[in-house]
């Protein structure tokens, strides 16, 4: 057993790592995010959670810049990863996407190796000057991404012949291999069956010792098991933002509640 | 939150097991109510009832943690939810340990009847149980209304018991000392005493719930206990 107090959940202690103020998203005429304002934390999992269309993607892709990609998608507003601007002129967004790694929904492997599926980033960014680094950031990123000893006898298998739960491991390591320091996750489990689930929850626990984590889930429970801050969005609007012990047991707003115990809201 | 569930199940699952914890309390009543009666009365029979009724109390008990435990494993509640049945669960136990006190004040009315009768102490005690009872006549009530300021109330009421328990603990320790005949009575006089005293702060401990349930904060901890017997020494009585 873990000494508790060891493995408390209070994370006020830690720094911003990502900070949003007056974060408006629209798409088209569409007002799909309304005035966000949050920090969230480093080294913490944050679940952003709410009804279908209340806009988490949204805001989650306005953190690595994936909404640049929507034509019709307009971001305003300031957000901050260690205090830089995100949107300024001089931020590539590729190499912001490297240092804020995103895992979606549906595994998405790419079809080569398993290998390939992990040397691809850090090939694009120089991060390996000989094969034998590379050899040790594809172990290394396995290794983080909990699916090493699953794999390391078929490296140069396709990573599309794994099971939905290791693709979606091997995408979080895939993830991992450019060195991020911040992990966006959309629903990354809904696709995975109740056991490949548990393996990325523990997974997910895992990687807040290094990283910042931000998770959205539809799985009320999940947020509940997987986060130590909770952010509940609804039409566009960040409603509460605190500690997922207090969200789960003693939310402030009604809609919070309505939402979280099922009720007709 | 009274709006309804999406699963309706739900709301008559919660619903339900608040029923119970009702039934339970109202059976907790009857059995203070009838003790004190049984034992003002010497009535042996009605103090067997209320030794044979406890069985029931025990039951419910165990039926609603059963109910709970179901409850929680299958709809995982949240929120204002989980605290019902995190309350539903607590107050159930505390319902129970007050049957449980009930039954043994039951079993030493049986004893007592056969004692030297000791004088004022029924009067104290009827005075200990009336406050008791009131107690928790008001705390279902606060359950009921979700009524925070009735069950804070109730909370301020336990230090009177206490007061009324130490006075009585000072006179039937000078009653030992006069005579040692009086011993006998006079312990199970303390116990009951106890008992009565002890339901107190299991009534205390529902209104904490109740305003756990409401408010979703525990009660801070700085109520003042008054039962300070712990420290009475025979020496202390002649100072008083
Ligand atoms: N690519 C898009 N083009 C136009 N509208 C979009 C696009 N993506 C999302 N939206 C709209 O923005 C709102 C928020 O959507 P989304 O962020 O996907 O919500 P969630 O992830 O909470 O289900 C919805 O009204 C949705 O229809
Ligand atoms: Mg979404």
């Amino acid at each position: 057993m873990d000494d508790l107090r060891t493995v408390s959940k209070d994370v006020d202690a830690n720094n911003t790592k990502i900070s949003a103020k007056n974060v408006q998203v629209y798409y088209g005429d569409t007002h799909a995010i309304k005035d966000v304002n949050v920090e969230i934390k480093e080294r913490t999992v944050t679940a952003f959670i709410g009804p279908s269309g209340c806009g988490k993607s949204t805001f989650l892709r306005s953190i690595n810049r994936m909404n640049d990609t929507i034509d019709i998608c307009r971001v305003e507003g300031d957000i901050r990863i260690d205090g830089k601007d995100i949107y300024d002129r001089d931020v590539d967004p590729v190499q912001l996407r490297a240092r804020v790694g995103m895992v979606f929904q549906k595994p998405n492997p790419f079809p080569k190796s398993i290998y390939d599926n992990i040397a691809y980033g850090p090939k694009i960014h120089g991060l390996a000057k000989t094969k034998a680094e590379m050899d040790e950031i594809v172990e290394k990123s396995l290794r983080r991404g909990a699916i090493w000893n699953e794999v390391k006898d078929r490296l140069h298998a396709p990573g599309t012949g794994l099971s939905g739960g290791q693709q979606q491991r091997l995408c979080i390591a895939r993830a991992i291999a450019t060195e991020p320091d911040v992990l966006l996750m959309d629903e990354p489990c809904s696709a995975l069956d109740p056991i490949a689930t548990s393996q990325v929850e523990e997974l997910i626990d895992q990687l807040r010792e290094s990283y910042t984590v931000v998770i959205v889930t539809h799985s009320m429970q999940q947020a509940a098991r997987v986060s130590q801050k909770t952010a509940f969005f609804h039409l566009g609007n960040l409603v509460e933002y605190g500690n997922t012990d207090d969200i789960f047991t003693n939310p402030k707003d009604p809609r919070t509640e309505s939402y979280i115990s099922g009720r007709i809201g | 939150m009274t709006t309804q569930h999406i699963v309706s199940a739900f709301d008559r699952d919660l619903v339900g097991a608040q029923a119970k914890v009702m039934k339970m309390a109202g059976l907790v009543e009857e059995a203070m109510a009838q003790v004190a009666i049984a034992l003002e009365t010497n009535d042996l029979a009605k103090a067997d009832a209320v030794r044979k009724n406890d069985k029931a109390i025990d039951a419910l008990d165990e039926d609603i943690k059963h109910e709970c435990a179901r409850i929680l494993a299958t709809r995982s509640p949240t929120a204002s939810d989980l605290r019902t049945v995190l309350t539903v669960m607590s107050i159930s136990s505390n319902l129970e340990r007050c049957g449980d006190y009930a039954k043994n004040i039951a079993k030493r009315t049986t004893v007592l009847t056969n004692a030297t009768p000791i004088n004022g102490v029924a009067a104290a005690l009827r005075g200990m149980q009336n406050a008791v009872s009131s107690m928790i006549k008001d705390v279902l009530e606060a359950y009921i209304q979700r009524d925070v300021a009735r069950a804070e109330d109730v909370r301020d009421r336990d230090n009177q018991v206490d007061e009324m328990y130490n006075t009585l603990f000072r006179s039937l320790l000078t009653h030992m000392m006069e005579d040692s005949q009086n011993i006998t009575a006079c312990m199970h006089l303390h116990f009951i005493a106890k008992n009565i005293e002890r339901m107190g702060d299991h009534t205390t401990s529902i209104a904490e719930q109740v305003i756990y349930l409401v408010t979703g904060e525990m009660p801070d901890e700085d109520r003042p206990k008054s039962d300070l017997t712990a420290f009475t020494t025979p020496e202390d009585l002649g100072e008083a």
